[in-house]
């Protein structure tokens, strides 16, 4: 199979390459904070892992984007609800984590307008919850904030790849 | 002419015309008297004029950009459509037609008034009305389709529909392998699948960077961060046989890629570095693996590391096996390139 032409991200202001260098960025203070080099607790540091991978996702998008706002209120949120409860901080950060990354965006959404789906399908309700902060929006911002959020998803996933198969050979 | 049917319709068009007034007083810069008078002698349309007065409001401040260029209170979005009908037909004609016209114009209307009455006078003011309003420039323009309702409500509904239409082939060129979806229902599906799919690989590829050694120092520069873009590119065909099994693909892959390198002669330091190291310990693995077809799932064993066991293993147990066609591996990774020498 031949390699698919690609042109060379070498545009020092591409999206892949700023997010690379959040990536990392985050990726060094993670390790910095805590270092768990036990493999008992690979789940927690996964955890943090995915954690600045959204974080890193949203912070280069800004707050142009509705997704991108969502998931730094997310973040915010957590962080001041963990700094709150430090008493015993490994199994909580392990829920918190978890259930702030699964719950719906209700929480992100500060304005907490309530909008009526019965005109919504089955499946934009579905999309809705998949995509955060899209909770609100209208049939057309919708799919733009999708769209958007295709797109640096699609990113961080090629970033992260490239990421691994590089550690994994040093 | 005109003053005399002002005179004989007084009470029907008063409401009317005090309407007009007011909206000609706020809109029009100059006083057309000739607006006035054309706009009373259509008394049958009360309903009809009131209600897409409204409509056209709506328009002015919502769709510029479109075919409506609402300058006064006649909400002719039938205007145009109304005056074809009239020069084709005799009055009887043109009376059914207003009076469809005025049904699909009410719109929720609680009174329709069918004015059969006035039917015939209005008929010879309304063809005057619209040659004469043909005459004025500064009224609403619309180019009602052919074959198309005229309403201000299914008119913004289509505008509505077209917009998100266009977002719909824009998310279609996003998403690999939807090209031959056509229904919207469809294409959500696949929307909604692929953005599953990839926080999935989010959640994957964390956990294998979870793993790594943490004492691995994660600054690079820039100039490496560039080299590792280069010298990645050529491991996405290799990535995108995978449909079960990523992580055992990945290290597959990576040696193969490692190999490759070598092969090339790429001059990166690092894969040079991870090159020696790797091929010195288990020899055997780039031919056995290579060898072995790609969907099949053999266990790595004991040319693995301590370390890389585990991670194999938290990874199996986590079961997070992504079934994702090959070829949208490169479709996702094209349409991200492509996005790329966008933004």
């Amino acid at each position: 199979m031949s390699p698919p032409q690609q042109p060379s991200s070498t545009n020092p202001n591409s999206l892949k390459i700023r997010l690379t260098h959040r990536f990392l960025h985050n990726l060094n203070n993670l390790n910095k904070k805590r270092s768990n080099l036990d493999n008992t607790q690979i789940h927690q540091r996964y955890n943090r892992v995915k954690l600045a991978a959204y974080a890193s996702m949203a912070h280069v998008v800004g707050s142009r984007r509705a997704w991108s706002r969502a998931i730094l209120w997310k973040i915010r949120n957590r962080k001041v609800s963990t700094r709150h409860k430090r008493v015993d901080h490994k199994p909580t950060n392990h829920h918190h984590a978890r259930s702030i990354k699964r719950r719906t965006t209700n929480h992100s959404n500060p304005k907490r307008e309530y909008v009526d789906p019965n005109g919504n399908s089955g499946q934009e309700v579905k999309l809705r919850k998949l995509v955060p902060g899209v909770e609100t929006m209208d049939a057309c911002g919708l799919l733009d904030e999708t769209a958007d959020y295709i797109k640096c998803l699609a990113t961080q996933v090629e970033v992260m790849r490239n990421l691994v198969d590089l550690f994994s050979t040093i | 002419m005109k003053p005399e049917f002002i005179q004989s319709n007084a009470g029907v068009w008063s409401h009317e015309r005090m309407k007009c007034q007011q909206q000609q007083q706020s809109l029009f810069n100059e006083n057309d008297h000739h607006l006035q008078n054309i706009v009373k002698p259509d008394p049958g349309m009360d309903e009809c004029w009131a209600g897409l007065d409204v409509g056209a409001y709506g328009y002015q401040l919502g769709y510029g950009d479109d075919h409506m260029f609402v300058h006064g209170n006649l909400s002719s979005v039938s205007v145009s459509s109304r005056k074809r009908k009239a020069d084709k037909g005799q009055t009887l004609k043109v009376v059914s037609k207003k009076e469809k016209k005025i049904k699909r114009c009410s719109n929720g209307d609680s009174k329709i008034t069918r004015q059969n009455s006035n039917s015939n006078i209005n008929n010879s003011s309304k063809n005057k009305s619209k040659v004469s309003e043909v005459q004025k420039p500064d009224y609403i323009h619309v180019r009602a389709r052919r074959g198309q309702a005229t309403d201000s409500h299914s008119l913004a509904e289509r505008v509505r529909r077209e917009k998100i239409s266009e977002r719909m082939k824009f998310l279609q060129d996003l998403v690999p392998g939807c090209n031959k979806i056509t229904g919207k229902a469809g294409m959500l599906d696949e929307i909604i699948n692929y953005v599953q799919s990839l926080q999935k690989q989010v959640e994957f590829l964390s956990m294998k960077l979870a793993g790594v050694n943490p004492e691995l120092d994660f600054n690079i520069d820039n100039a490496f961060t560039r080299e590792m873009f280069e010298s990645s590119t050529s491991e996405f065909p290799a990535l995108a046989c995978s449909s079960a099994n990523s992580a055992y693909f990945d290290q597959l892959n990576s040696l193969d890629q490692v190999v490759s390198y070598s092969g090339l002669d790429m001059g990166i330091n690092s894969a040079e570095m991870g090159l020696r190291r790797s091929i010195s310990a288990p020899v055997s693995i780039p031919e056995s693996f290579v060898d072995s077809s790609c969907f099949s799932q053999i266990q790595p064993t004991t040319m693995w590391d301590a370390d890389l066991q585990n991670l194999y293993k938290v990874e199996f147990d986590q079961g997070t096996l992504i079934p994702f066609q090959s070829h949208q591996f490169t479709g996702s990774n094209e349409a991200s390139n492509n996005l790329k020498m966008e933004t």
